[in-house]
């Protein structure tokens, strides 16, 4: 073949086809970003009207209603919050957190009751644990359990049989489960200075 | 005809990506500790591989040979990056169970594998075909892993529950190492029951 020596053909071809393709991908890209924004969103609105203890309906669009109706957003320099508000006044406050896991990140939101002594409810959003161990902090047992939960007094969140254990950790995923209660501990003491501050105590 | 039963054959068992190549490995260990997750892997990379062995083949009389690998990447992750668009804006759940294994299509060893043995060579209609059944054959044996893993892991067969509350789960067959042991039963029932032409010879003269 004698193309095989030349230089330019090759250069020129490497060009011509990685410029076809960023176009095509780019096109592609600029045709879903809209779409992507609109399933995360979604999806943060779905773990938000879940941790207030809100049924979310199974339509999509009806989801967005539901929570634009019920849901304020407030933005602060240091942290992002949520508020739910009913006739009868502010039900709660919901905040999302992140901290360190076994393996990555784990991320999601909590709320609070406007007191700040009871959690609403907990939820999260990605976390990358081991799939059936530490993973199963997605199960709604044990989501359920903070329910409620009376954290009036630190430290907010004890394993039982600990004396003053007020949830039932993982059997399997010991690591997984004290990285929640550090991340969950840590995060309930900065949000109590964080409603202090902002006044957000009734 | 006969070239689309012989393809055919030997992406299923004659000449399977994953036992018979031992292609493939890291994503069959990865995500088979669910049906769902291996069924959305296999296709997407039936999709992958099935596209960049057409275009490869397409591109094969116009590709200086010395570039040749520069090309077939820069082919093999516009499709990846295609798909991992597609299930984010479409199927988000699954799109964050699978994380990041999607990119790492672009790693799988048998596209570029495909690109190389097969669509260097061939017609794009039957590389097409290729890359998709050797795509399926990839599918079945990450199916075959998962359906055990699944239901000894979880008790469950696409997370339905079918073992009853009585079963104790198999934590072993979710982690890692599950996944070694499926692959190496999976991998020594087949050379039993495929053996190979130079081996089965082999075997004849020992015994």
């Amino acid at each position: 073949m004698a193309k095989k020596k030349k230089i330019l053909y090759p250069v020129l071809f490497m060009i011509g086809l990685t410029a076809l393709y960023t176009f095509i991908l780019a096109s592609i890209n600029q045709g879903s970003l809209e779409i992507i924004k609109q399933q995360e969103a979604l999806a943060e609105q779905k773990s938000i009207l879940y941790v207030f203890g809100i049924d979310a309906p199974d339509s999509n669009d009806a989801t967005t209603d539901l929570y634009t109706s019920k849901i304020e957003t407030v933005e602060t320099k240091t942290q992002s919050y949520y508020i739910y508000k009913t006739s009868d006044g502010i039900k709660g406050y919901a905040f999302p957190f992140s901290g360190k896991g076994l393996w990555g990140s784990i991320s999601g939101h909590i709320a609070l009751s406007t007191d700040f002594k009871t959690v609403l409810g907990l939820n999260f959003t990605s976390h990358s644990e081991t799939p059936g161990l530490g993973g199963r902090i997605d199960e709604d047992w044990f989501k359920d359990q903070f329910r409620n939960l009376d954290v009036s007094a630190s430290p907010y969140v004890v394993f039982r049989p600990s004396d003053s254990g007020n949830v039932d950790a993982i059997t399997g995923a010991t690591l997984t489960s004290k990285s929640v209660s550090t991340i969950l501990n840590d995060f309930m003491a900065d949000i109590d200075t964080f409603a202090q501050k902002e006044g957000l105590y009734d | 005809m006969t070239e689309i039963i012989r393809v055919f054959k030997a992406g299923i068992y004659k000449d399977n990506p994953v036992f018979r190549q031992i292609l493939g490995i890291c994503s069959s260990l990865a995500v088979t500790n669910l049906l769902t997750n291996s069924l959305v892997m296999g296709v997407g990379l039936m999709f992958v591989t099935a596209f960049s062995s057409f275009t490869v083949s397409l591109l094969r009389s116009y590709t200086p040979k010395h570039i040749r690998m520069m090309v077939q990447t820069l082919i093999i992750s516009a499709y990846v990056i295609m798909l991992d668009l597609f299930l984010k804006a479409y199927m988000p759940d699954m799109s964050k169970a699978l994380g990041p294994y999607v990119g790492l299509i672009i790693t799988n060893c048998i596209i570029m594998g495909r690109a190389e043995a097969f669509a260097q060579k061939n017609k794009p209609f039957i590389s097409f075909f290729d890359g998709l059944i050797m795509g399926l054959g990839y599918t079945l044996v990450l199916l075959f892993i998962a359906f055990f893993r699944e239901l000894l892991g979880f008790g469950t067969l696409f997370g339905v529950t079918v073992l009853g509350s009585g079963w104790v789960n198999w934590t072993l067959m979710i982690m890692p190492p599950g996944a070694f042991f499926m692959l190496g039963i999976v991998i020594w029932a087949t050379y039993k029951l495929f053996p190979h032409e130079d081996d089965a010879g082999k075997a004849g003269a020992k015994a």
